[in-house]
C-alpha cells in the first residue's frame, strides 16, 4: 500500500511539475521581439494601497508605449511582482530576494522598477548587481544602499544598478530643516515617525540638520502605523508646547495623525515628507484637516501643472481612482526604461541589460517631473 | 493508496519501502538544482527549506510537548540579529588590544572607523554562527519560557504571543544595536574554505535542506527517545506525567530551548542568505504562518509539518504566480475573459484563510497525521487468555522482593490539608508496614484520593510529615516522590491518550531512565541498550495480565476497554519499579470476574513482596486483600483494624449508611 | 498645561481609549468563559462592524465631515446606526460560530482557536479585496463641541462615546446577572456538562454569547469610526490585541474584570505614551500582561469559572 506520507509527496512533485509547465506556457506565449519590464511592489499586505498606485503608473506607462509605438519593433510587456506575503503580513525582503532572482533569470527582463521599501530593495539590490539588471526605485528612499561604504554588499559586480526617481531620505530631512529654521523661523520641534524604515530615516535626517541649524528638539517617539489612536502622544506634544511637529513617515499613520493633531493642536506648524501626501490625505482626513501641513515632496507635487493635470485625467479615466506621487514616480521611472530601451534600440546595438542599464545611467528624459 | 499499486509494492516489507522513499527523496532533494536550474525557484525553495526548519523547531514545542506557543519568530529574529550584528557594519566599537586575540582566531577585524581611528569589524564565520545562535536563542527560550511553566495551555499562548511582540518592538526601537527600521547593512555572506556563497542561490539551497535533513533527524530521534515520551506525557496530561516521575519543569524548558534553538539557527541562515534583515521580518503574522504550517502539515508529525511548510511557502512566493499565469493562458484558450484576466495572487491571504479553515473542519490531523490507524486484532488476540496469579515465566526481579519485617515503609503522621475553608484531610497519621496491603476506605468525598495526592505531591499539605524508607517526602515534587519509589494509578484513569500502550508503559519507566538530549539524538550503543532494556521491561509487566494486553501494546489507549485501561494504568505504575504500589480504585468499572482477575493479580504482586496501599470500595476486594484497613470519613480516620474488625465498627456502618439506615441494613449492605 | 492638566487630559485619553477596549474585551470573555476559546475572528468582527456602520451612515447620506446633526435627527441616526451595526455583527458572530465553530464543538486541542484565525484571515481579505486599501472617511454626523476643564479639553464626542459603552456594557453586565439566558450563560461557564443536563440548551447559550460578544464589537467599531474619523481593513489587529489582553488583566472569562482591564489597558497605553514614549507602550503593556500572568494567572479579578481538567 502507498503510504499517505509518498501520496503527499507525489502530490509534491506533481503540483511542482504543474508549475514548471505553467512556466511554459508563458514563454511560449512572448513570441515576437518582446521585452519585459518588471516591477516589484508589495501587493499584499499593509502597503498595499500604495503598491497598486505605482502598479499602475508602470502599466500606464508601458500602455501608452506601445499604444504609441514608441520604440519600433519592440512591444514591451509588463511583469508584475509581489514583495508582499502572508507570511510577514506586508513587504517580506525574502520574497523580495527571489523576485530580484525571478527577474534576473528571465531573459527577455531588461530593466525593472521597484520596490517600495528599502528592506527589500537591499535584499533585491546584490542580486540585481549580479545579474546586472537595473532597476529604479519610485519610492525606496533610504541611502544605504547607494552609499559607497556598502558598495562591496549592494552592488558587488561593480556597476551602480540601483537608481531613483525620488530623491532620497537625505535630501528631504534636510530641506524642511532649512526650511523651519530659515524661512519659519522656527525655535524648537518635536520629531515623530512611522516605525517604517523610509519614516525613520527622514525623519533622523531631519533631525540632524534641525540640531545643525540651531533648533531645539524638545522629543522624539515612534508611532504604530497599525493603531488608530495619537492623542496620548498628540496630548504629550501638546503640553512640551514647541513651535513645530515633523513627521516622517507614510500616510498610513500619517492620515490618522493629521486628523487628530488638527484637533489638538490646530496651531502648531507641521511638516512632512513625501509620505504626506497622497490622495488619502485628502479624501481620509478632510480638507481643514490637511491644511497647515507643510511637505517636502522627493517627487514633486505637481498639481497645477498641465502636465501633470492630463496625465492625472488620464490615469482616473485609465483605473477610475486618483493617482499619488508615487504612481508619477514609478510612471516616470518607467519612461526613462523606455526611452533607454528606445535609444539602445536605435543606436542599433543589440538590446542587453547591460546596455539598458549604461543608458539609464545616462538618461535624460522629459518626463511629467521634468527632465531626469 | 490505490489498489493496483497494491500487489507489487506489499511485497516490499514496510521498513524497506521507507527506506527506499527516503532514498528517493534525497537524491530528488539533491538533484533539484541541477534539474529546475531557476535561481528565483531554487530560491524559493531554500526559502521553503528554512520555514521547515521553524516548523520543525515550533513542532516540538507545540506537538511533541503540547505548550501552544504563538510567539515563536521572537526566536527566529534572535538567531538572525545574532549573526545579522557579529557580521556586518553595525557594531564598531573603536579598536582597542582587547580584540586583537579575537583578531588571530578571525573573528574580528580591522577597519578604518567612521569618525576616524581603527574600529572593530566582526566578522564572526556562519559556521560558528549556526551553533552559537542556537545556544542564545535557547537561553532566550528558556527565558522566555521560565515564567509560563505554571501557566495552562490558553494562557501560555497569551504570554508567548507578548514576547513574540516585544522582540520585534525592542528590535525596532534599540536603533544603535540593531539599525532599527532601516535593516542590516553589509551582513556577510558565508564562506566555505574561502569560497563565499555571495547571492547564488544554489549553495543556499543546500545548505537548507542539509539544515533541515538534520532538523528531521534530530526530531525523529528525539520523538523516539525517553525525551521525546516525557514530552508527550506532558502534552497529554501533565498531572499524569508528573506522578509518573517526569520533571516538567525541566522537560518544558528543554522543549523551549531545542525549540528556539532550531529557530535561533534558521535566523542565521536566513539573514546570512538574505544579507539584511529588518523588524517586520519576525512579527506576529510569521509566528502565526509558522503554527499553520505545522497545523496544515500534521501537528506533532516530522515529515507532515515539513511538507505542510514546503507547500504553504512555495505555494505564496512560486506556484500561485505560475498558477495564474497558467490560468491566464487557459483562460485566452477557451476566450474566458474573466479566466484570462484572473490574478490569484492577491487573494493569497484569503487563499490562506479557506485553506485554514477547511483542513480544520476536514482534515484536523493534517496531510501527514502524527498517528496512524492500527490493524484490527485477530480473533485469537481477541480471545483472552487468563492469568490467575504467579509469575514464574516472568523475570519481575526488579519489583518488590521485600520481606515483611515489621519495619514501616511508609508513615504518615498528623497530615492536613485544606482546600480554602474546606478540610479535606484532618490530622491523618497512618502506617504501612513494608511488605504488606494496606487498604483505606470511606464513603465518597471522605478524602481518600486526597491522600493519595498529598503522598504523591500533587497537593500540598498544610502540616504533618510523610516519610518512607525513613526519607522525607512532604511537599517534594511529584517526580521526586517517584523516584523514591512510590508509584500510583488515578481513580478516574489518566493515561496518555493518544499514546500507544507500550509507550504509556515506557513513560512509566521514565524515572529509571538515563537518556539526555546527546544519547537521544546520537543514539550510541549504551541507549540502544537500554531501550531495549526498557521495552523488554515492559513486556515482561504485561505479562502480569496474561494476554489482555500483550496484543494490544501498539494500540492507542483511548481505543481500549474500560477494564483494560485499568490494566495499562497499572502496568505504568508497576514499570516504574515501585516499592510502593498506590491504587486508587483499580477495579472500578470492572466485572465481577474482572474483579477477581485483578485482585489476584495485586495478590500475587504481594507476594513478589511489593507493598500496596489500596483504596477501594468493593469490601469483598478489601477482605482478600488488605491485611490491614483504615476508614476515612470527613477527611479524619474514624477506624482501623483488619477487615473483619472494621466490619463490625457501628461507626463505619454509619459513615456509610448515615444513622437511620444503619439499624436496619447492619451486615448487609457491607457486602455490596 | 500643568502636570494636573496634563494627568488629566491623558486620562481622558486613557477612558476614551479603554471604553473601546473594554467593549471589544468582553467579546472575547463571553466567548472564552463559555467555550474556553481564544477567538481571533474577534478582531476583525470589529473590523467589519466599524464598515457597516460606515455603510448604515452613508445610508442616511452621510459623507465625510460635511453633514453635522443635532438634537432629535442626531439621535434617530446614532440610535439606527447602532441597532443595525450590532445586529449585523452580531449576525456575522453568529454565523461564525454555527459554520465554522460549532462542528468543532467537541474536538481537543488548538483546532478551533486556528479556525477562528483562518475566519479572522478571510474577513480581513474580503475587506480589503472588495474596499481596497485605503483609509475610509468615515462619516461624522457629531457636532463639534468642547469642554474645558482647566487646561484639558472633553470633547462631546468623548462624552457620548463613555455614555455608549458605559450603557451597553450596563446592559450586558444586567443581561448576565438576571435573565435566565444569562444563568444559563454562567451555568455552562462553570459547567457546561452539568448545564447540559439540567435542561439548559447549550447551543442557544454558545450562539447568544458570540452574538451578543459580536454585537458589541460592532458598537466598537461604530465607536471607533465616530471618534478617529476613519476606518480601514487594518484597524482589527492593534485594538484587537489590546483588548485581548485587557480580557486577560481582568480575568479572561469574568465580565466586569473585562471592563475594568479595557480601562486600565487604555489609561497605561496613555500613560506610557505621556511618560515613557509611544514607540514603547506595546512592550509596557505585554510586560504587565505576562507580569500578571505570572504572579496572578487567573488576572487581577479572578475567573468566575473554575479551571476545568
Amino acid at each position: 500500500m502507498l503510504t499517505r506520507r509518498r501520496a503527499a509527496q507525489f502530490l509534491a512533485t506533481a503540483a511542482t511539475g504543474l508549475a514548471l509547465s505553467a512556466t511554459h506556457v508563458s514563454e511560449s506565449w512572448a513570441a515576437d521581439t518582446v521585452f519585459k519590464v518588471a516591477v516589484d511592489c508589495s501587493l499584499t499586505g499593509a502597503d498595499s494601497e500604495s503598491a497598486v498606485r505605482v502598479r499602475n503608473g508602470v502599466t500606464m506607462a508601458i500602455e501608452e508605449a506601445n499604444d504609441a509605438n514608441a520604440i519600433p519593433g519592440i512591444k514591451l510587456e509588463l511583469v508584475t511582482y509581489d514583495d508582499g506575503t502572508p507570511t510577514a503580513g506586508q513587504y517580506d525582503p525574502a520574497q523580495a530576494a527571489t523576485n530580484a532572482r525571478k527577474m534576473v533569470s528571465d531573459r527577455d527582463v531588461m530593466a525593472a522598477v521597484g520596490p517600495q521599501m528599502s528592506g527589500a530593495g537591499k535584499a533585491m539590490a546584490p542580486i540585481l548587481s549580479q545579474g546586472g539588471l537595473a532597476i529604479i526605485t519610485p519610492a525606496s528612499t533610504n541611502p544605504d544602499i547607494t552609499n559607497p561604504k556598502f558598495a562591496e554588499q549592494y552592488r558587488p559586480a561593480g556597476k551602480p544598478i540601483y537608481f531613483r526617481t525620488v530623491t532620497t531620505d537625505a535630501y528631504q530631512g534636510p530641506n524642511m530643516a532649512n526650511f523651519f529654521a530659515d524661512k519659519l523661523k522656527v525655535k524648537n520641534v518635536y520629531v515623530l515617525d512611522d516605525s517604517g524604515a523610509y519614516g525613520v530615516g527622514i525623519a533622523d535626517t531631519f533631525q540632524k540638520q534641525a540640531e545643525a541649524k540651531g533648533i531645539k528638539i524638545l522629543g522624539r517617539d515612534r508611532l504604530d502605523p497599525k493603531a488608530a489612536d495619537y492623542t496620548t502622544i498628540l496630548t504629550k506634544i501638546k503640553s512640551l508646547n514647541p513651535e513645530a511637529l515633523y513627521y516622517g513617515g507614510v500616510g498610513q499613520a500619517g492620515v490618522k495623525l493629521a486628523k487628530q493633531s488638527y484637533d489638538i493642536i490646530p496651531n502648531v506648524i507641521k511638516g512632512g515628507g513625501d509620505g504626506m501626501y497622497g490622495p488619502a490625505m485628502l479624501t481620509a482626513v478632510g480638507f481643514p484637516a490637511a491644511a497647515g501641513w507643510y511637505a517636502t515632496i522627493a517627487s514633486p507635487h505637481l498639481v497645477g501643472d498641465t502636465k501633470a493635470q492630463a496625465f492625472v485625467d488620464h490615469y482616473m479615466g485609465r483605473f477610475h481612482s486618483p493617482p499619488d506621487d508615487y504612481t508619477i514616480t514609478a510612471y516616470d521611472a518607467t519612461l526613462v526604461i523606455i526611452d533607454s530601451i528606445r535609444r539602445v534600440a536605435a543606436s542599433g546595438k543589440k538590446v542587453t541589460r547591460d546596455a539598458v542599464r549604461d543608458a539609464i545611467q545616462t538618461a535624460k528624459v522629459n518626463t511629467i517631473q521634468g527632465v531626469v | 493508496m490505490t489498489s493496483w499499486t497494491q500487489p507489487w509494492l506489499a511485497r516490499i516489507p514496510e521498513a524497506r519501502r521507507k527506506q527506499i522513499g527516503l532514498t528517493l527523496l534525497i537524491i530528488a532533494a539533491l538533484l533539484f538544482p541541477i534539474l529546475h536550474d531557476n535561481d528565483a525557484d531554487i530560491d524559493s525553495m531554500a526559502n521553503a527549506a528554512a520555514y521547515a526548519t521553524l516548523a520543525l523547531g515550533l513542532n516540538i514545542v507545540v506537538g511533541f510537548a503540547g505548550l501552544l506557543d504563538l510567539g515563536y519568530a521572537a526566536f527566529f529574529a534572535i538567531g538572525a540579529y545574532t549573526y545579522g550584528l557579529l557580521t556586518s557594519f553595525q557594531l564598531e566599537p573603536p579598536w582597542s588590544p582587547f580584540w586583537e586575540p579575537f583578531r588571530q582566531v578571525g573573528l574580528v577585524s580591522q577597519i578604518a572607523g567612521d569618525s576616524g581611528g581603527m574600529a572593530v569589524h566582526f566578522t564572526l564565520s556562519f559556521w560558528i554562527a549556526l551553533p552559537l545562535a542556537a545556544a542564545v536563542a535557547a537561553f532566550w527560550g528558556m527565558v522566555f519560557g521560565a515564567p509560563t511553566l505554571r501557566l495552562r495551555g490558553d494562557y501560555l499562548a497569551i504570554v508567548t504571543l507578548g514576547f513574540g511582540e516585544i522582540v520585534p518592538i525592542v528590535v525596532r526601537n534599540w536603533s544603535d544595536l540593531t539599525g532599527g527600521a532601516a535593516g542590516l547593512n553589509g551582513v556577510a555572506a558565508p564562506k566555505l574554505f574561502g569560497w563565499s556563497f555571495g547571492v547564488d542561490a544554489t549553495p543556499y539551497y543546500y545548505v537548507a535542506i542539509a539544515m533541515v535533513a538534520l532538523l528531521i533527524f534530530v526530531s525523529l530521534r528525539l520523538r523516539d527517545s525517553r525525551i521525546g515520551r516525557a514530552w508527550m506525557a506532558i502534552r497529554e496530561d501533565e498531572i499524569a506525567a508528573a506522578a509518573m516521575g517526569v520533571d516538567r519543569t525541566r522537560f518544558k524548558l528543554m522543549a523551549f530551548a531545542i525549540g528556539a534553538a532550531f529557530g535561533g539557527m534558521t535566523g542565521v541562515f536566513y539573514v546570512a542568505k538574505l544579507q539584511t534583515a529588518t523588524p517586520e521580518m519576525f512579527g506576529f503574522p510569521v509566528s502565526v504562518m509558522i503554527l499553520v504550517m505545522i497545523v496544515f502539515g500534521g501537528i506533532g508529525s516530522v515529515w507532515g509539518v515539513v511538507l505542510g511548510a514546503f507547500i504553504l511557502q512555495l505555494l505564496q512566493s512560486w506556484w500561485l504566480k505560475d498558477l495564474t499565469t497558467w490560468l491566464n493562458a487557459a483562460g485566452r484558450l477557451v476566450h474566458s475573459d474573466w479566466l484570462a484576466h484572473v490574478d490569484l495572487v492577491p487573494s493569497i491571504e484569503l487563499i490562506f484563510g479557506l485553506i485554514l479553515v477547511g483542513m480544520m473542519l476536514f482534515r484536523r490531523e493534517g496531510l501527514i497525521p502524527a498517528t496512524r490507524p492500527q490493524a484490527a486484532l485477530s480473533f485469537d488476540q481477541q480471545h483472552a487468555e487468563v492469568r490467575r496469579g504467579g509469575f514464574k515465566d516472568l523475570e519481575l526481579e526488579g519489583l518488590g522482593g521485600e520481606r515483611r519485617s515489621g519495619e514501616t515503609a511508609m508513615a504518615i503522621r498528623d497530615v492536613t490539608v485544606r482546600f480554602g475553608g474546606l478540610v479535606a484531610l484532618n490530622k491523618v497519621s497512618l502506617d504501612v508496614p513494608v511488605g504488606s496491603v494496606i487498604a483505606v476506605i470511606g464513603p465518597n468525598g471522605s478524602g481518600k484520593s486526597t491522600l493519595f495526592n498529598v503522598i504523591t505531591g500533587l497537593v500540598p499539605a498544610e502540616s504533618g510529615a510523610i516519610t518512607f524508607h525513613g526519607d522525607e517526602l512532604t511537599n517534594l515534587p511529584p517526580h521526586e516522590i517517584l523516584k523514591k519509589g512510590v508509584a500510583r494509578t488515578f481513580q478516574n484513569l489518566r493515561l496518555f491518550g493518544n499514546l500507544t500502550v507500550l509507550e504509556n508503559v515506557l513513560i512509566g519507566q521514565h524515572a529509571r531512565l538515563n537518556t539526555g538530549i546527546a544519547a537521544a539524538i546520537l543514539r550510541p550503543r549504551s541507549t540502544r541498550d537500554e531501550e531495549a532494556e526498557a521495552q523488554r521491561w515492559a513486556m515482561q509487566i504485561f505479562g502480569i495480565f496474561g494476554n489482555r494486553l500483550v496484543p494490544r501494546i501498539g494500540q492507542m489507549v483511548t481505543g481500549l476497554s474500560y477494564a483494560n485501561r485499568r490494566r495499562t494504568e497499572i502496568a505504568r505504575a508497576l514499570a516504574s519499579r515501585p516499592r510502593i504500589l498506590l491504587l486508587d480504585e483499580p477495579t472500578a468499572g470492572m466485572n465481577p470476574a474482572e474483579t477477581l482477575e485483578l485482585a489476584e493479580q495485586v495478590k500475587s504482586l504481594n507476594q513478589l513482596g511489593l507493598t500496596v496501599l489500596l483504596i477501594e470500595h468493593k469490601l469483598d476486594v478489601v477482605t482478600t486483600l488488605a491485611d490491614r484497613v483504615y476508614v476515612l470519613d470527613h477527611g479524619e480516620i474514624i477506624a482501623q483494624g483488619t477487615p473483619a474488625e472494621v466490619r463490625q465498627d457501628e461507626e463505619v456502618l454509619r459513615a456509610y449508611l448515615g444513622r437511620n439506615a444503619q439499624a436496619a441494613a447492619a451486615g448487609v449492605a457491607v457486602n455490596a | 498645561m500643568t502636570t494636573f492638566d496634563l494627568l488629566l487630559q491623558q486620562t481622558i485619553n486613557g477612558l476614551s481609549l479603554g471604553a473601546m477596549y473594554s467593549l471589544l474585551a468582553l467579546g472575547f470573555t463571553l466567548v472564552y468563559g463559555i467555550l474556553e476559546l481564544i477567538n481571533f475572528a474577534h478582531f476583525n468582527v470589529f473590523m467589519v462592524g466599524s464598515f457597516i456602520a460606515m455603510g448604515v451612515l452613508q445610508l442616511f447620506g452621510l459623507n465625510g465631515q460635511e453633514v453635522i446633526l443635532t438634537g432629535l435627527p442626531l439621535a434617530m441616526v446614532l440610535i439606527a446606526a447602532f441597532a443595525v451595526t450590532m445586529v449585523a455583527s452580531g449576525a456575522l458572530g453568529v454565523a461564525i460560530e454555527v459554520l465554522s465553530l460549532r462542528p468543532l464543538r467537541n474536538v481537543k486541542g488548538p483546532a478551533a482557536m486556528i479556525t477562528t484565525i483562518g475566519v479572522s484571515y478571510i474577513l480581513f481579505n474580503v475587506v480589503l479585496l472588495s474596499q481596497g486599501a485605503d483609509a475610509k472617511n468615515f462619516p461624522n454626523p457629531l457636532p463639534t463641541k468642547r469642554f474645558q476643564i482647566g487646561g484639558a479639553t472633553l470633547d462631546l464626542r468623548v462624552i457620548l462615546i463613555w455614555i455608549v459603552a458605559l450603557a451597553l456594557m450596563a446592559g450586558l453586565y444586567v443581561f448576565v446577572q438576571r435573565s435566565k439566558m444569562g444563568k444559563a450563560m454562567r451555568a455552562t461557564a462553570q459547567d457546561p456538562e452539568a448545564a447540559r443536563m439540567m435542561g439548559v440548551e447549550v447551543d442557544r447559550v454558545i450562539v447568544t454569547a458570540f452574538f451578543l460578544g459580536s454585537a458589541l464589537a460592532g458598537a466598537g467599531g461604530l465607536i471607533f469610526g465616530l471618534y478617529y474619523n476613519f476606518t480601514s481593513f487594518i484597524i482589527g489587529f492593534t485594538a484587537g490585541l489590546r483588548a485581548f489582553t485587557a480580557a486577560v488583566l481582568g480575568g479572561i472569562g469574568n465580565v466586569p474584570g473585562a471592563m475594568v482591564g479595557g480601562v486600565l489597558i487604555g489609561l497605561i497605553e496613555a500613560m506610557a505614551g505621556q511618560f515613557i514614549a509611544t514607540a514603547w507602550a506595546d512592550v509596557i503593556i505585554f510586560s504587565i500582561l505576562v507580569l500578571v500572568l505570572v504572579f496572578k494567572p487567573a488576572g487581577l479579578f479572578g475567573r468566575l469559572a473554575p479551571q476545568k481538567s
